[in-house]
């Protein structure tokens, strides 16, 4: 089988992990200015969440996820309240700050629950191998491939033509002329917290299913953010595609030259992109008049 | 007020020598433990706990040390040097530990190396035996266990004389740190001794997930015997990538991976993996062990054992020893003195008998080569404990 391809197929993999994970930080940031450095802890969180949920009651994929997302949105929605609607008209950097506390916060209670040992999370989906034009998938490799298409149209269709969409666009455009308008503010953040985290579930998921449930998961929080720059922060789709680039550029990276190149290849091309573009491959450009 | 001078003086230079020494009492020998007890690496510091707790148990079940029983303190340092430091200060000053029988890991030993030189405290070293903990050796410390390099080496020998291979094609996979340095020099010795042809070597960071890049390559250099280095779920993905390209290999893993947790992520791949490890997986001596344990320690505890239970226990039973032989007048220069002469002494069969008689102080270098079998996540004893 072709080597090329088969560094493509897994860097789509591994890209579709990042980019789900990088449009829930997206969302957040567009509809409140505000980066959740908490997001990589959601996503940890939500997997633990579907495993217990598997272990009890034995869910396959589908309804798994019926059941997880509505539970990660809620759960969102309580974090928001609790931890950062308080915070609202503070200074944005107190405001990240509380997002980073909430990352420890997260990471200690998802140990404390599940203690630290590594699980199989199958939800029932086959493990047998299967061939895509002879190259080689699992199952759950094209599941992540299929969750990011299916999320970014919803995430478009959403944004384009939802009131909510609209009024998150609007919040995130201009606050104030968006509470002129009779737009409810906390509200729009609130739902941004809710579909966020219903973002994170799809991703922790996932890559749980792909590369085990471990107390560490909440660290690719950390390995998608390169993507949320380089799509723009401020921009969900940018975020998801951006993931693709930043996996495949990895993968390639890797497979041809090698000797952990993996690691850095995707900053280096940020460097790059942000040097050209500062706001990043589909970010708004923020002008002041002065 | 000059009888009482006199008195208080006779007393003072008759007194016995080991009173000088902290954490003895007429009745209780304080043993100091620090460990991983909270993060993600948590199931390591359990592990040691339960070792602890089940050797001193059963050491006070039988009379104690010279009729002192043992009583274990232990402080997490969520496997944060600087937390280790802290953690054993605590144990030394507010505690007053007589000995330390606990070190977390490789950095966190070597952050707690001061205090220990500094308070002449005898410790024994039982889940990192690193080159850099014995060498050079420091006169109270005391190592128990074998190098990951003589792990690798002992199961690439023993694929490499027992396993029937057309055309043995080498791998190594490791990561870029201290820790995979020492897995590439057993993978250095097997290959320049047997003269096989070795076709790929790849290194990556250490919480790597993604694999598939790094298992395309050993695939393309036609790797059908590999050096695993990945630990735990890296080691799972790496063999899970590896079934997915359909690729035929014989792997020798890192010693973490007869641990059940990590048995149960990396048998979903199916392959009948090797380990070397200086502890007893299987046999009489494990089921004798596991028996013991039950008398001593609650379900949920039981459940925690694993290899790091068992080096744990071994250490704390040498260190009883060599306190028990320094008879009434207990102290920590006897203890250390004691732990030097300490030869084949032996610990139930759960590991090689340990002889701290050397220059470098360590003992347990010994492994066993086992095999897993990937349908039932049980493993077969190859060799019997062999140094190398």
């Amino acid at each position: 089988m072709d080597f090329f391809l088969l560094l493509i197929s897994t860097g789509l993999v591994i890209g579709a992990s990042y980019g789900l994970i990088a449009m829930g930080f997206a969302l957040v940031y567009k509809a409140t200015g505000v980066v959740n450095f908490a997001h990589g802890e959601l996503v940890m969180l939500t997997a633990y969440i579907a495993f217990s949920l598997t272990q009890i009651f034995g869910l396959s994929f589908i309804p798994l996820m019926l059941v997880t997302i509505p539970i990660s949105m809620v759960l969102g929605l309580t974090l928001e309240r609790i931890f950062i609607r308080p915070m609202l008209g503070e200074p944005v950097f107190s405001i990240v700050m509380v997002t980073i506390g909430l990352a420890v916060i997260l990471r200690g209670v998802t140990i404390m629950i599940w203690g630290p040992d590594p699980h199989n999370l199958t939800a029932g989906v086959t493990r047998d191998v299967i061939r895509v034009f002879g190259i080689p998938f699992y199952a759950a490799q094209l599941m992540s491939i299929a969750a990011l298409a299916i999320c970014t149209t919803l995430g478009w269709a959403f944004l384009r033509f939802s009131r909510i969409g609209i009024s998150m666009r609007a919040v995130a455009s201009h606050e104030t002329a968006a509470l002129l308008v009779g737009i409810s503010v906390s509200r729009t953040h609130a739902m941004a917290w809710a579909l966020s985290s219903g973002l994170a579930a799809v991703a922790g998921v996932l890559f749980a299913m792909n590369f085990k449930l471990a107390p560490d998961l909440w660290f690719q929080g950390l390995k998608s953010f390169p993507a949320v720059i380089l799509g723009g922060l401020d921009s969900i789709l940018g975020a998801a595609f951006a993931g693709v680039i930043i996996g495949l550029i990895e993968n390639l990276s890797q497979g041809y030259i090698g000797q952990g190149l993996r690691e850095i290849s995707g900053f280096i091309v940020i460097i790059i992109v942000l040097m050209v573009r500062p706001y990043g491959l589909f970010g708004d450009r923020d002008i002041e008049r002065v | 007020m000059k009888r009482i001078a006199i008195v208080a003086i006779a007393a003072l230079a008759t007194g016995p020598a080991f009173a000088a020494d902290p954490g003895v009492t007429d009745t209780e020998i304080r043993i100091g433990d620090v460990n991983i007890m909270t993060g993600a690496a948590s199931f390591i510091g359990r592990a040691v706990s339960v070792g602890s707790k089940i050797a001193a148990a059963e050491i006070n079940d039988a009379g104690g040390v010279n009729g002192r029983m043992i009583k274990i303190i232990t402080e997490d340092d969520g496997y944060v040097p600087s937390r280790s430091f802290q953690a054993l200060s605590k144990l030394i000053e507010v505690d007053e530990i007589f000995a330390l029988n606990g070190t977390s890991g490789t950095a966190n030993v070597l952050a707690m190396m001061p205090l220990i030189e500094e308070n002449n405290l005898p410790t024994i070293v039982s889940t990192a035996p690193n080159e850099l903990v014995y060498d050079p050796v420091r006169p109270s410390v005391f190592t128990l266990g074998a190098s990951y390099s003589d792990a690798f080496y002992a199961q690439l020998k023993y694929i490499n004389d027992n396993v029937d291979i057309e055309n043995p094609v080498y791998g190594l996979i490791r990561q870029d740190d201290d820790f995979g340095v020492a897995v590439e020099h057993g993978y250095n010795r097997a290959v320049e001794e047997f003269g096989v042809e070795d076709a790929a070597r790849i290194r990556f960071k250490k919480g790597t997930s993604n694999f598939s890049a790094e298992v395309a390559q050993l695939d393309r250099a036609g790797v059908n015997v590999l050096a695993n280095g990945g630990i735990i779920s890296g080691a799972a993905n790496i063999l899970s990538e590896a079934r997915k390209l359909g690729m035929d290999i014989q792997s020798a893993q890192v010693w973490s991976e007869d641990m059940p947790p990590s048995v149960n992520l990396a048998a979903q791949a199916g392959y009948d993996y090797y380990v070397a490890d200086y502890v007893a997986l299987t046999g009489e001596a494990n089921d004798a062990f596991l028996e013991t344990a039950r008398e001593y320690v609650s379900e949920d505890e039981i459940e925690a054992i694993n290899r790091y239970t068992y080096v744990t226990y071994a250490a704390l039973h040498a260190m009883a020893e060599a306190m028990s032989r320094c008879g009434e007048e207990l102290t920590r220069d006897c203890t250390i003195e004691n732990l030097r002469q300490l030869e084949d002494f032996p610990v139930g069969g759960i590991m090689a008998p340990i002889s701290f008689n050397n220059e470098n102080q360590l003992s347990g270098t010994a492994v066993s080569v086992y095999q897993l079998d990937a349908d039932t996540q049980t493993f077969t004893r190859l060799t019997e404990f062999v140094d190398y």
